[in-house]
């Protein structure tokens, strides 16, 4: 098991930098340079011809990805071309609310998934398992945007502005520089329906899942068995019946980290939030290959990293799985 | 995944397999061997039936069927240009002569959604079919002969799903530069296909892996039939199923994926009516104009529906195994 996880960690550094190399290869594969929006209306050729060797941008590809590994092994993440400023504090300042954002929108869907589920299957074919299914089948079909543009005509514009449309407020002691608003109250309004709007998505698709994978365990005969000992029904819905249907569900929930990155892109631009999200688009648009590199690169960690410890919660919830 | 359970099952599952297509349970569970009747039917027939047999499913279909007919004749039923604007009627509210009102540029909105459908399953259906064209018969090399192909192919494809989904398609629409009309709709195209592709070289890797095995390729090989043959007429019928099921409920996802990429300003440009677009542009007025950004946005609820619930019937008809 040791060995299992120590290989498992050392494959992470192979698989972020073949992602930071392909996003560093296609970035600069795309018609236009960040050279050319620096200089502006003051772009002449030769001044384009120095300046990109000022940045290195005249060399070999491969040679600026190894120059730029370099760097960051020092801890050196390099700085925007357009504005100047440090990449690794500006990934680091919007970090925290796209990590607040895909937390609770995980949170949001489990908090859905698993009662309905739970309900769907020991009720099943009754109007309580319909509701659910159906439910489910309707979220499944909805973008992320447009359950956040729906819960804004609800919640922003219906009710009177009971909630912020767009904006940020921070969490106390998050606060990255002097001037941002900052109160609990304020951030559980700013990020209650981005989260929703991100969560209910995902809570579709776990729904479907485990209600599916619940179904199969009930009929097993340990729950029977479990039943006939004469325990009550909930340790056996929780304990030996849920238990064992959310390993696959725990799979499915890593593969959805992916989605979940994508769609904090699209619900943070859809609520104009400053999280990493909105900042890899920006970055992307602007072809500030930086500022991309620092982007893929944090996005690749979070996305491996998560992606490993759902692997292990694996082994950790079903003995049976063993890893030589 | 599913399978940790498998070797546990005591009596035959029931037909359907999860999902909404469960309503048949309690008719299914009244028959005591509902397979035993079903296996002298030919496979094709036997899935026919128990499509029809599913409510969901046929919604799906009318659904699918009904948005078809939209997208091939739009010419004919949009009840004017969607591209032409009119600076006399703009944001107008729905009435009689604009159904669903006009959006900031005059454009009448019933004529834009009804368009958007063309980009929508164009893009949805032509994306998930490049796909399979190149997937499958990569994961079929893959699997039928390992070794060295193998590797090479499935690290290849390992990378490519090594990345979430939505930053790779939006990075692949940066480097084609999105463009309107036909050319722009064919770079979405090609970028959602490519993310797409691992999906089906794995599934049908695995299919051939275990199929390769059985005892009628190796009367195939043994009676000397050459790998092209076996592999077109064995090995691919016999992993159909899953391949047509991840296709319909695939093109859903496209769907989803390309009106995503056109939310954020990277599918096909304007003029050219696209319901992710139309939305993102009109939230700007959502304060006034509410309607507005609904409407395409219950276009693309819609039609991904249509597809998930054809698709989930497919899957319960088509294999009941297949979770």
């Amino acid at each position: 098991m040791r060995v299992y996880v120590l290989r498992r960690v050392l494959q992470i550094v192979p698989t972020v930098l073949m992602i930071t190399l392909v996003v560093f290869v296609m970035m600069r594969s795309i018609p236009g340079d960040p050279v050319v929006a620096l200089l502006g209306d003051a772009y002449t050729e030769e001044d384009a011809v120095t300046v990109r060797a000022a940045y290195g941008l005249d060399r070999p590809v491969l040679v600026q990805y190894v120059i730029w590994l370099g760097k960051l092994v020092q801890g050196d993440w390099g700085a925007s071309i357009l504005s100047g400023r440090p990449v690794l504090q500006d990934v680091l300042i919007r970090l925290p609310v796209t990590l607040e954002l895909i937390v609770l929108s995980m949170g949001v869907a489990l908090a859905i998934a698993i009662p309905a589920a739970i309900i769907g299957a020991l009720r099943q074919n009754t109007w309580a398992d319909y509701t659910a299914t159906t439910v489910a089948m309707i979220g499944v079909s909805i973008p992320e945007f447009f359950i956040g543009v729906l819960l804004l005509l609800i919640f922003s514009i219906g009710l009177g502005g009971l909630l912020p449309s767009s904006g940020w407020v921070y969490l106390p002691g998050t606060c990255p520089t002097m001037v941002c608003g900052v109160s609990l109250w304020g951030n559980v309004q700013h990020v209650l329906l981005p989260a929703i709007a991100l969560g209910v998505g995902r809570a579709a698709i776990l729904t479907r899942l485990l209600r599916a994978s619940m179904l199969e365990v009930i009929r097993t005969e340990y729950v029977t068995t479990a039943r006939a000992k004469g325990l009550g029904e909930r340790p056996v819905v929780f304990k030996h019946a849920l238990k064992n249907a959310l390993i696959p569900t725990i799979t499915v929930m890593g593969l959805q980290v992916g989605f979940l990155i994508g769609g904090a892109i699209v619900v943070e631009t859809l609520f104009a939030m400053p999280g990493l999200g909105t900042f890899g688009i920006d970055a992307i648009i602007a072809r500030d290959y930086q500022q991309v590199q620092g982007f893929a690169l944090l996005t690749a960690v979070v996305f491996v990293v998560i992606n490993l410890v759902v692997d292990l919660l694996y082994t950790f919830l079903d003995p049976r799985i063993r890893y030589a | 995944m599913a399978d940790a359970g498998a070797p546990l099952r005591t009596k035959p599952r029931p037909i359907s397999g999860s999902s909404l297509g469960e309503a048949e349970l309690t008719t299914v569970r009244g028959v005591a061997w509902p397979a035993a009747a079903e296996r002298s039917e030919a496979p094709l027939a036997q899935a026919v039936r128990r499509l029809r047999r599913s409510t969901t499913a046929l919604v799906g279909v009318a659904i699918v069927g009904v948005l078809l007919v939209v997208a091939i004749f739009a010419d004919v039923l949009a009840p004017q240009s969607p591209i032409t604007s009119d600076q006399t009627h703009t944001f107008e509210r729905p009435s009689r002569a604009y159904p669903l009102g006009t959006d900031q540029l005059g454009r009448d909105m019933l004529s834009r959604v009804i368009h958007g459908t063309r980009i929508s399953l164009l893009v949805g259906v032509s994306s998930v079919l490049l796909a399979l064209f190149i997937g499958v018969p990569l994961g079929m090399i893959a699997g039928f002969y390992g070794g060295r192909i193998d590797t090479l192919v499935m690290r290849v494809m390992d990378l490519v799903l090594a990345f979430p989904i939505y930053l790779l398609a939006i990075l692949l629409m940066v480097m084609f530069t999105p463009t309107a009309g036909l050319i722009g709709t064919m770079k979405v195209t090609g970028a959602i296909a490519i993310v797409r592709i691992p999906i089906y070289a794995r599934l049908v890797r695995g299919s051939v892996l275990s199929i390769k095995e059985k005892e009628y390729i190796e009367a195939c090989r043994a009676l000397g039939v050459r790998d092209p043959w076996i592999l077109f007429r064995h090995v691919l019928p016999n992993c159909l199923a899953p391949i047509i099921v991840t296709t319909t409920l695939g093109i859903a996802t496209s769907i989803i994926v390309e009106a995503t990429l056109s939310f954020l300003g990277l599918g096909t440009q304007p003029p050219t009516p696209s319901w992710g677009w139309d939305l993102k542009a009109n939230v700007a007025f959502i304060q006034a104009n509410a309607w507005l950004s609904l409407f395409p946005g219950l276009a693309i609820f819609l039609t991904v529906l249509g597809f998930n619930l054809f698709g989930d019937g497919l899957r319960d008809a088509l294999d009941p195994r297949l979770k």
